[in-house]
């Protein structure tokens, strides 16, 4: 008897050495792709938690931009990377838009989740010189003006424009959605007067809410904001919408569970250094934390969610 | 005033602590040497070095991230005057000019020259950032889609026959800087065009893969296609006393310099790729103002020290929106604000007040940069001159070598250099043809903003073409595009009915 328990355990023990490249991962540096270019909100992110992250995974994390097709670029070149965990790729909201957009080889299905990051919820922000004092003002002139009220966004078919959208169809308005090259230059437009209303997420705008130029007129996340407490979400005040744009990181279909497991616990720890932690703070980015599982179920709800969403505005 | 001048002595003594100045000299070469190889420009430069700056206070950091910046100014002109490769985006304008001085042994004094321009150029560009800054900041508010418009259709027409040569070619070639243009995903409805199913075409096409290749590559095909004794001839090259500009050729470029420093600040604060337009806009009036226009294109050491003032002073005035609004109008500095977040600052409206050492010791180690810059390039002039000396049958080949790493750089792309050669053989073509390429590369610049703020006047105005012409600044500059157009046949047709009447 005590025989076969051992002969058992033994066998054991060699399924759970057998593979070796798990055990001992990382042998070299991992890499993350940012199909963004240097300089963005995701790029200046996943350089901070590598920075943070390479002596709790014992080797270096390296950040390479690979800029092009809106994203397409990047995920299709870490869809071909070999799953063997060494190639990540920052996966962030667009990858469960593109796809329902352009044809793209990838979908979200084409990786494994790792571990989320950030959250950050969308809001609209309005001159504080604006005629809505208050959430419902601003959706009454928007029932009675359909159309009317010029909301920027930070591309067509990016994030904060379906936000924009999936709000408007919430609410039961209509709204006129103006598309820039990026959040800088929406908000400018805002600033200037030029449009109503703009759809952001942070940290784009908020330099402006604290210098009273701006407010924020709605607020699309769970709880608010420490930063402002005085500002409601549009949830609290009767509209059931939250919404928001996560980063994280993801790696090629097919990598050893063992292997993710490493790369997960190495970079929570990241996450939960202080170093990070105060680079999140003065990026003014909402540190959310998802471990691979409860990832994976965001990122599948989230492609279901703008699938749909796309589908409508093609129509 | 005197407000603004304390605050920069004050800056100065940040500036000036050892640290400090060790941070700037750093950032000063390394832009340098990003300036001078082509492909690598101060966007990657910068991103680059970000991670380096983590442990570093930010008043050091951005002094040295800053420098890369304005430092690539410098030296971006290095490989348009030597090789015809436009080092970065904004020399792409000096080569023409500049290439044909140092075909004729002149490189020296053109070297030289962009350095003392740039020098020049960016002292003005700081005080103007010290005392301007935060009216100008407002200023440029006032910008919307249709003012953005006009503005671009305005620069767009007066600017796209830079050269003087023949309007119809200019226009061909702007026309086709347009079409290539339109590549890529819908700015507006988020489709793909003309990208025939390619991901890699997604992204539209590199404005740098066309620079390089249009006059870079364009070039040494041009030169492999003449008669093999040829590939052996030296470029005429220049005593030592001749390397640096004559008291001639300063008193020929101080009006330029001027000139260009002033127009590059202005059109350094409005949105968009301002050093590049800023280059055009300075070739253009000097080729205007000048009372021998016919030496432009053969080596007119204006064309060189105009363009290269131009576009220190654009990348000194992108600098006010960025600290004054928080809103980086030029890609460099939407990585500057990258790097400003990471170290917990966030510029906007309150930057100033709140982090005063901060933006007044930039800005004072940005005057100590330029003077750095100055002293660094100076001495180069005679090696770089000397590259020269290497015959082209072994020079050509490594300018091809040169640039496909230089590509290679920008994104880590392979498909880039693809593209490079493939307008490489279409600068070849160009260049028997008689085609000039500068209208081609600003179309392709101010192409797709174009579309972008005409698509966004009209969103807003439900359609109403009215919208152009409603708002003052916007009809001021249809109302200058027109005269520009017309003005010259009414001029005629006036001075005509007058002889005739004589």
């Amino acid at each position: 008897m005590l025989k076969k328990i051992f002969s058992i355990l033994f066998v054991f023990s060699l399924i759970a050495v057998s593979p070796i490249q798990a055990a001992e991962f990382p042998t070299k540096e991992v890499q993350i792709i940012i199909p963004w270019a240097a300089g963005g909100a995701t790029d200046l992110i996943f350089r901070a938690l590598a920075a943070t992250t390479d002596k709790f995974l014992g080797k270096a994390v390296i950040v390479v931009n690979r800029p092009g097709g809106a994203g397409a670029v990047g995920y299709t070149e870490c869809m071909q990377a070999k799953p063997d965990g060494y190639t990540l790729v920052s996966a962030i909201t667009p990858l469960t838009i593109l796809p329902h957009q352009v044809k793209t080889a990838f979908t979200y299905k084409n990786f494994d989740p790792v571990i989320n990051v950030v959250s950050d919820p969308g809001m609209f922000l309005v001159r504080s010189d604006a005629p809505w004092k208050s959430l419902k003002e601003f959706l009454d002139y928007a029932k009675k003006n359909p159309d009317m009220i010029t909301v920027g966004n930070s591309g067509a078919g990016g994030g904060v424009h379906l936000i924009a959208l999936a709000f408007e169809k919430t609410a039961g308005v209509k709204f006129n959605h103006i598309p820039f090259a990026g959040g800088g230059p929406s908000v400018t437009a805002l600033l200037g007067g030029h449009i109503n209303a703009v759809s952001v997420s942070p940290p784009e705008g908020i330099e402006h809410v604290k210098a009273g130029k701006l407010k924020i007129i709605a607020l699309f996340a769970e709880k608010r904001f420490e930063l402002f407490p005085d500002v409601p979400t549009v949830k609290e005040q009767g509209i059931d919408f939250v919404m928001g744009q996560w980063r994280g990181l993801a790696s090629p279909k097919g990598t050893p569970p063992d292997v993710i497991k490493k790369l997960h616990d190495a970079f929570k720890q990241g996450i939960d250094d202080p170093v990070f932690k105060k680079n999140a703070k003065d990026m003014v980015v909402n540190l959310s934390y998802l471990g691979p599982e409860a990832f994976g179920k965001l990122m599948a709800h989230d492609d279901e969610f703008y699938g749909k969403l796309v589908k409508e505005i093609k129509k | 005033m005197f407000e603004s001048l304390q605050h920069l002595i004050n800056g100065f003594g940040i500036a000036g602590t050892v640290q400090n100045l060790f941070y700037c000299l750093i950032g000063c070469i390394v832009g340098t040497i990003i300036g001078v190889l082509p492909g690598i420009g101060p966007i990657a430069g910068i991103a680059l070095l970000i991670p380096a700056t983590f442990g570093l206070n930010p008043t050091s950091a951005i002094i040295m991230l800053a420098g890369i910046y304005y430092g690539a100014m410098y030296g971006g002109s290095t490989t348009s005057i030597l090789l015809n490769v436009p080092g970065e985006t904004a020399s792409v304008i000096t080569c023409i000019d500049g290439y044909q001085m140092a075909q004729k042994g002149r490189a020296g004094p053109a070297l030289a020259i962009v350095a003392i321009g740039s020098f020049i150029a960016g002292t003005i560009g700081i005080f103007g950032l010290v005392f301007l800054a935060p009216p100008l900041a407002e200023a440029a508010l006032a910008f919307g889609p249709p003012e953005y418009f006009s503005l671009m259709v305005f620069g767009f027409i007066v600017l796209s026959n830079v050269t003087g040569k023949s309007l119809l070619k200019s226009l061909m070639m702007a026309i086709i800087g347009l079409i290539i243009g339109t590549i890529g995903i819908d700015p507006v409805t988020g489709n793909a065009r003309f990208t025939f199913g390619s991901v890699s075409l997604l992204g539209g096409i590199e404005f740098v893969a066309v620079a390089i290749g249009l006059f870079g590559i364009g070039e040494v095909l041009v030169n492999v296609n003449q008669p093999s004794e040829m590939l052996d001839q030296k470029v005429l090259m220049p005593r030592l006393r001749e390397l640096y500009p004559s008291l001639q050729d300063l008193k020929k470029s101080i009006g330029a310099i001027l000139r260009g420093a002033v127009s590059g600040f202005g059109i350094g604060l409005v949105p968009g790729p301002a050093p590049v337009i800023a280059t055009y806009a300075s070739y253009m009036i000097e080729r205007k103002v000048s009372k021998h226009p016919e030496e432009f294109g053969k080596g007119a050491i204006e064309g060189v020290a105009g363009p290269e003032s131009a576009n220190n002073s654009a990348c000194q005035a992108a600098f006010i929106p960025l600290f004054v609004l928080g809103i980086p109008f030029a890609p460099p500095t939407a990585i500057l604000l990258g790097a400003l977040l990471i170290h917990g600052v966030n510029p906007g409206p309150l930057m100033i007040s709140q982090h005063a050492g901060l933006f007044w010791g930039v800005v004072a180690s940005m005057y100590i940069g330029n003077f750095m810059l100055l002293i660094l390039n100076l001495p180069f002039v005679p090696l770089f001159a000397n590259i020269l000396r290497v015959p082209k049958r072994i020079l050509l080949p490594l300018v091809i070598l040169f640039c496909i790493t230089g590509m290679y750089t920008v994104n880590n792309f392979v498909f880039d250099i693809w593209m490079m050669l493939l307008f490489g053989a279409m600068g070849f073509l160009m260049r028997k043809w008689a085609y000039e390429g500068a209208p081609l590369l600003l179309a392709l610049v101010l192409g797709p903003k174009l579309e972008v703020a005409f698509r966004q006047s009209l969103m807003i105005s439900h359609g109403d073409f009215e919208v152009f012409i409603n708002r003052p600044i916007s009809m001021v500059f249809l109302l200058a595009t027109v005269i520009f157009l017309i003005g010259p046949v009414i001029w005629l047709i006036f001075k005509k009915s007058k002889k005739g009447g004589d």
